[in-house]
C-alpha cells in the first residue's frame, strides 16, 4: 500500500498531556479509513494532530511521502490536507456563501446543492443561525469541494438527517473513487460501515483494533467500543 | 453654528476616525490593547522633520512616514506582539512599555523640544460662506475618499474575508489554508500605519513633539467606547460623538469642559452600553 498519510509512532496531546501514544497507521490514495473507539479515547485529538491544530510529542507525519510533523495546519492544507472539525466548523458570522467560497483552491460548490439542496435556499443566511445539523452540513460540503488529496472529517454525520447521512456517504465514495485518501471519525457505526473500506479503533489513546472490512468483524468492533 | 464651526467639527471627526481606525483594527480584531497606538501618530508627525532631516524633498514625506512607521510595527510585531495575541492585558502592559519606549528613543533623536512643520498646500478655500484652510478642506475630502474605499473593500475583497474568518475562528481559518500569522502581523502594521499617517496629517497643524501621542490614544479609545467593535459605523458615530462633543463644549465654554464632557459620555457608554452603539456580535 503506498501511503498518502505515513502516521508513525505518534504521541501527543494538549500541552504536557498526552493523550494519544504511539499511533502508527497509513493512509492510501482511495482509501477510506474508519477511525473510532468511545468518547475520550483520542480520536480528536488524533485527528487534530494530523491536520495540524496539536504539535505531537514525538513520532512522524508524512503526507505524500514529505514530513509535515513540523508544519502549521495552513501548510498542510496548502499540501492538500482539508479538515472538518468536529466543534466550530463554520465561520458563524458569515453567511453561508462566504463559508463555501472562503478558502483557496476549491471547485464551485453547485454540484452539491442538489443533494443538500438547503444550502442553495441559505446561501446569503448567517451560519450560525442554522441548526447543528445544517451547520454540520455545510462544513462538510466545504470540505469536500476543497482540492485535497487527504481528508479528515471528525464526526460529519453527528445532529443530521438520515437520508442526509445518506448522501454524504455517497459524496465521500465519489472522493475515493477520485482517489482521495480519507480519514473518517465517526460514533455513528452504521455511517461508518457503508464508507469505511479499513478500519482502526483506539482506546485510551492507543491502537486497540485495525484491519480492512472484510477482516474486522461486528463482535470486533463491538468489543472495541465496549457495547 | 457658524460654517467655521461646522468645518471644524468635519476636521476633528475626520481625523479622530482615522486615528481610531488602527486602534480598532489592532484591538478589535487582534485582541490587542495597543498603548502605544499614539506613539505611532507621533512617529508619522515626525515624517516631516525626518525627510527634512535626511535631505530629502518634500514629497517624499508620504514614503517616509509609511516606511518609518510600518518598519517600526512590524519590528514590534515580530519581537513582542506576535507572542502575545488572544492575551489582552498581557499585550496591554508590553505596549504600555513600548510606548515608553518609542517615546524615549524619538526623544533622544529629536529632543524634547517643539517642532513644527509648514503646511503643504497654503491658503484658504471658501466654503460654506467662510474662508477655511485649503489644507483641512484637502485632507477631510482625502478621509473621506480613503474610508469609502476601506468601506468598499472590507464589503468586497478576499483579503477582508480572511480577516473576519481570522478573527471569528482561528483554528478553522488555518485549516482551510489561511496564514493567520502572516495576516495578523499585516493587520497590526496596517493599523499602526494608519496612525502614522493620521499624525503625518496632522503635523502641520499641531505642535510636535514625544508626549504629544498619549491624548489621541485617549480620544481614540474613548471613541471606541462609545461607537463598539467590529464595524465602520460604529468606528464613525463613536468618533462623531467623541470629536463632536469634545468641538462644541471645547468651544462654548473651555477644552478643560470639553475633556469633561467626553470622559462623561464614555462612562456612561462603559455603564449603560458596554458593547457601544454597533458593536458587533462578538
Amino acid at each position: 500500500m503506498s501511503g498518502l498519510l505515513a502516521i508513525d509512532t505518534l504521541t501527543g496531546g494538549y500541552h504536557d498531556t498526552n493523550v494519544v501514544f504511539d499511533v502508527s497507521v497509513q493512509v492510501a490514495p482511495g482509501q477510506v479509513l474508519g477511525l473510532f473507539g468511545r468518547n475520550g479515547v483520542g480520536k480528536t485529538t488524533l485527528a487534530r494532530l494530523v491536520q495540524g491544530g496539536l504539535r505531537p510529542a514525538t513520532g512522524d507525519i508524512r503526507l505524500g511521502g514529505r514530513s509535515v510533523t513540523g508544519l502549521a495546519a495552513y501548510e498542510r492544507r496548502a499540501l492538500g490536507l482539508g479538515y472538518m472539525p468536529q466543534t466550530g466548523m463554520v465561520f458563524d458570522d458569515m453567511s453561508v456563501r462566504d463559508n463555501l467560497y472562503l478558502g483557496e483552491n476549491r471547485c464551485p460548490p453547485d454540484a452539491y446543492f442538489d443533494r443538500f439542496p438547503r444550502l442553495a435556499e441559505r446561501l446569503d443566511q448567517k451560519a450560525g443561525s442554522m441548526s447543528g445539523g445544517e451547520r454540520k452540513i455545510l462544513a462538510f460540503v466545504r470540505t469536500m469541494i476543497e482540492d485535497t488529496g487527504l481528508l479528515v472529517l471528525d464526526e460529519p454525520s453527528e445532529g443530521v438527517q438520515p437520508e442526509n447521512i445518506d448522501h454524504m456517504a455517497d459524496c465521500l465514495k465519489e472522493r475515493a473513487r477520485d482517489g482521495a485518501g480519507i480519514i473518517l471519525i465517526e460514533q455513528n457505526m452504521t455511517f461508518l460501515t457503508q464508507v469505511a473500506d479499513s478500519y482502526l479503533g483506539l482506546d485510551a489513546g492507543r491502537v486497540c483494533l485495525r484491519g480492512d472490512a472484510g477482516e474486522v468483524t461486528d463482535g470486533q468492533i463491538k468489543a472495541a467500543l465496549a457495547i | 453654528m457658524s460654517s467655521v464651526l461646522v468645518l471644524n467639527l468635519v476636521w476633528q471627526v475626520g481625523t479622530l476616525a482615522l486615528i481610531a481606525l488602527g486602534l480598532a483594527i489592532v484591538f478589535g480584531q487582534l485582541r490587542i490593547m495597543n498603548m502605544a497606538h499614539g506613539e505611532f501618530v507621533m512617529i508619522g508627525a515626525y515624517a516631516p522633520v525626518i525627510t527634512a532631516a535626511l535631505g530629502l524633498p518634500g514629497w517624499l514625506q508620504l514614503p517616509v512616514c509609511v516606511i518609518t512607521v510600518g518598519a517600526v510595527a512590524l519590528l514590534i510585531e515580530r519581537t513582542v506582539i506576535r507572542h502575545l495575541y488572544g492575551r489582552m492585558f498581557d499585550s496591554l502592559l508590553a505596549t504600555w512599555g513600548i510606548s515608553i519606549l518609542l517615546r524615549e528613543a524619538v526623544e533622544l533623536i529629536f529632543g524634547r523640544g517643539y517642532q513644527s512643520v509648514a503646511v503643504p498646500v497654503p491658503g484658504t478655500l471658501y466654503l460654506l460662506g467662510a474662508d477655511y484652510p485649503a489644507y483641512r478642506v484637502v485632507v477631510i475630502a482625502g478621509i473621506a475618499a480613503g474610508f469609502a474605499a476601506l468601506a468598499w473593500w472590507n464589503a468586497r475583497s478576499k483579503v477582508a474575508g480572511r480577516i473576519k474568518a481570522m478573527v471569528g475562528n482561528p483554528d478553522l481559518a488555518r485549516a482551510i489554508g489561511i496564514n493567520t500569522g502572516r495576516l495578523s502581523a499585516a493587520s497590526f502594521v496596517f493599523g499602526c500605519t494608519t496612525a502614522g499617517l493620521a499624525g503625518l496629517i496632522l503635523a502641520p497643524t499641531v505642535r510636535i513633539e514625544p508626549m504629544m501621542g498619549l491624548d489621541y490614544l485617549i480620544r481614540s479609545f474613548f471613541a471606541l467606547v462609545v461607537g463598539g467593535l467590529g464595524s465602520l459605523e460604529g468606528l464613525g458615530l463613536g468618533t462623531a460623538i467623541i470629536a463632536g462633543t469634545q468641538s462644541l463644549f471645547g468651544a462654548a465654554l473651555s477644552q478643560t469642559h470639553g475633556y469633561l464632557a467626553v470622559l462623561f459620555i464614555s462612562i456612561l457608554f462603559l455603564w449603560l452600553k458596554p458593547n457601544g452603539i454597533r458593536s458587533s456580535s462578538r
